[in-house]
This record gives structure tokens, sequence and C-alpha cells, in this order.
């Protein structure tokens, strides 16, 4: 994959060994602006990691990445990398306070002040079609509800990357279609998507673009 | 027996000031040494839990067995620290509330310490990882962290309380058994019993269980509130 002017973040020698093992080894890992990816691979391909590493919450054993012209290692994760990306986990967790914190989060903690944060929320809650669970607790949200909450949690943000981890892998029917729904307008903003899923329907969302990742090796599609 | 219970009641009941100044004694002691463990024994507690170091198997087993040391070795070694020419013997804390206040937060901290270690590490990883991704400084993951294990972190409070209210071998040696000055609920029981008289040892030792029974009562409805009340939060 060559690095061209609308490149987001390239990654350099992306490689991770458990134990004895190599996980994965990728020379080179593009991804450019207001651009989707799926990520596919058999179970323990080692697509979460992947998305983990570039997320920060994996160590990885010795790579370089380049954002925004400047080259800079992944570990310790660079501050203009941890803005910039945010990863979702496939089972997201909730913290135990409400649905509007719980969006509210990563802005409070960005430094911004209450009154700032509150119509971003609104408008996020609105977004995800969650307004009506404001009051719920968040640990009695359903699984699809709460992959709704997660999302919105992330994209108050802005980030210039998402990293999804298997956003439909548990839900079905109508909570399954509301995800699905929501997927493709996380990109209307400008930000780039990575997911990593089984799932037919992501895959065939148009304009995406395939990564697959088989015994170690990223292959690009 | 029953007469020495009895009598123990009319104490009770009669605003008896001796016995009301030692409960005293003992409360403010055990609350002060508590107060002065907990911020630093959490904290350590929720560095070791969270953080891969070396020596940190090192650090739990340590933590894990500061909690079965026998009170009167740390009443020991504090005496011998406090004493007038040992190092801490400019302060001149041995047989004060000070001293037995120092004791205290000994006594505490390592239950303190193993107990919100015990309980940060068995939260779910992703409380943290979803603070961290969502670009949450280090003092906010504490917050959070702390925060969602509120409950593991209350019963290690409750759990320090026990220990130091109802340790008799530190505040005796540290302290002296000073009446009105040093003299706790577990030191008075101890004199009491030893001269024979045993009235106000039952009423102390009735006292120190009702506030067990208050403390642990305390705990058993926040936990039943922490089952039940996912409807607030």
């Amino acid at each position: 994959m060559k690095v061209h002017d609308n490149a987001l973040l390239t990654v350099h020698g992306l490689r991770k060994r458990i134990g004895a093992r190599t996980l994965f080894e990728i020379d080179t890992l593009a991804i450019d602006s207001a651009s989707a990816y799926v990520l596919t691979g058999v179970n323990g391909a080692g697509k979460s990691t992947l998305l983990r590493t570039l997320a920060g919450l994996e160590r990885c054993d010795a790579c370089t990445v380049q954002y925004q012209g400047r080259s800079m290692p992944l570990h310790p994760y660079p501050k203009a990398l941890r803005q910039a990306i945010v990863f979702v986990h496939q089972h997201p967790i909730m913290f135990s306070t409400s649905v509007f914190h719980n969006i509210a989060y990563g802005l409070l903690a960005r430094g911004d002040s209450s009154k700032q944060v509150a119509p971003v929320v609104e408008e996020a809650m609105e977004w995800a079609g969650v307004l009506h669970l404001r009051d719920t607790a968040p640990a009695r949200l359903s699984g699809g509800e709460k992959q709704r909450v997660a999302l919105a949690r992330a994209r108050v943000l802005a980030p210039r990357l998402l990293l999804l981890d298997e956003p439909t892998a548990n839900l079905d029917g109508p909570a399954r279609e509301q995800v699905l729904k929501l997927i493709p307008t996380l990109l209307d903003r400008g930000s780039s998507v990575v997911m990593a899923c089984h799932d037919r329907d992501l895959i065939g969302l148009p304009g995406i673009r395939r990564l697959k990742l088989r015994e170690g090796r990223l292959e690009i599609r | 027996m029953l007469e020495a219970t009895t009598h123990a009641f009319a104490l009770l009941f009669s605003g008896d000031e001796a016995l009301w100044r030692i409960v005293w004694v003992s409360l403010k002691t055990s609350v002060l040494g508590l107060l002065l463990a907990a911020p630093p024994a959490i904290f350590l507690g929720y560095v070791i839990a969270m953080h891969r170091f070396p020596g940190r198997r090192l650090a739990v087993w340590l933590a894990q067995a500061a909690l079965s040391l026998p009170t009167v070795l740390i009443g020991l070694l504090l005496y011998l620290l406090l004493s007038r020419r040992g190092p801490m013997g400019e302060l001149a804390w041995l047989f004060t509330q000070q001293g037995v206040i120092l004791g205290q937060m000994v006594i505490g901290l390592p239950v303190l310490l193993a107990f919100t270690l015990a309980a940060v590490q068995a939260l779910d990883p992703r409380y943290a990882e979803t603070a961290v991704a969502l670009g949450a400084s280090k003092l906010r993951v504490l917050a959070t962290v702390l925060h969602e294990a509120r409950y593991g972190v209350m019963a290690a409070v409750i759990s320090g309380f026990g220990r130091v209210i109802s340790e008799v071998g530190c505040a005796l040696m540290v302290g002296g058994n000073i009446e009105g000055q040093t003299r706790t609920i577990t030191t008075a029981i101890a004199l009491e019993t030893s001269k024979g008289e045993f009235a106000q040892g039952i009423a102390l030792g009735i006292v120190l269980v009702t506030l067990a029974l208050l403390m642990n009562g305390a705990l058993v409805l926040l936990q039943g509130e922490a089952h039940t009340a996912g409807g607030r939060w």
C-alpha cells in the first residue's frame, strides 16, 4: 500500500507477539481520511488485538506511525493519537452514572464545561435514538442500546478515526438494524472508521474497503 | 455474672462519664487513624492493582501478609520507634492519643490497601480502557475506577474500622491505657477484667458489639442497594 496525500495515518512495522507466537506482522497499514474499512479474519486472527494496538490499549513490539506529517512511535502512545482515535469495545461497558454522563464523559475529560457539553450530548442522544433512555440506569440497557450509547459516546469527540470491534456481533433483529443504520453516518463528519467484523451487511456497505488478517499478514482488497 | 450484667446496663444507661469518655477516645482514635490511612492506602491499592511493575507480586504478598501481623507486634515496633531514645522519640507521642492514632493508622493501612487492591483487581478492565480510550487523564481514570469499585472500597473502609476499633495490643502498648487519655474500649475491658471487675467490661463489650453491628449493617445495606439499585444510577 502506497502512502498518498489522502492518508490520515500510516503505521509501519506493526508486529505483535504473544509469547513465542507472532500474532501478526504488518509492514505498512495506511488509513485514508474519511474512509471506511472492514477488517475481517477468522476468530483468533488478531482483529481485536490489531484495533486495540492502534488505540494504544495494547503494546506493539516495535512500530512507528506517521500522523499529520510527523513520525512518532506507537509506544508510549502519542497524545495526538489519543485525541484523534477512539476505540469502541465489542461489548461496551457503561459507567454507572447515567446515559447522559456516559456520552458526556470524553468531552468533560477533555476539559469542556458542562454548558458546552449539554447540547452536544443532546444531539448525540438524538442521533443514536436514545433520548428516551436519559434516566435509565446504564446497567439496564439492552445490548443494542449499549452499543448505540457507546457509538454516541465516541462520536461526540469527533474523532478522526473510529475503531469499532464487531459492533453488531451480538445483536439481531431491530437492534442490529439500528446499529447498522448508524455506522455509515459516522463518516458524515469526515471521520474514518475501521471495524472488525464478520457481518455481511457491513462488508457490503458502499465504498467500504476490505482488510483481511490471514495467518498474521494483512491482505488489502 | 448476672449481677455484673445488671450493673453493666445500669452503667450504660446512667450516662457514666468515665465509660462514655472511653467510648469517645476509642471512636476518635479509630476514626482519625482510619482517615489518615485511607488516602495513601486506597491510592497504593489502586496503583498496585492497575499497573504492571517489577516487584508487584512482592508488594501484593507483603500487603496481604501485613493483614495477619499481630497488633502487639506493631505495638512493639511503634513503642521502640516512639520511646524517648527511639528514632521518633522527639515527637513525645508515647502514651498519648497521637501515639494511639498512629498505631491505628499503621494497623488500618494494610487492611484498606489489600481490600482496595482486591476490589480494583476484580473490576472489569473495560472501565479503565473505556476511560483511557475516551481521553481521560490518569487522575480521571483513577476517579472513574474507584467510583466503579466504590462498594468494594467502602467494604475496605468498614473492615478497616472493624480491625482498628477492636484491636487491643497496640493501643495498650503505645497508649499505656491512661484513664481519660488513652484508655480505649478494648484496653479498658482488658484492665477491668484483670482486676476482676466485670460490669464496666461487659458494658463496653455491649458498646463494641453494637458498633460492629451498626457498621456491618451499614455495609449490608449498601451492598443490598448496589445489587438492586442499578435502577437509580
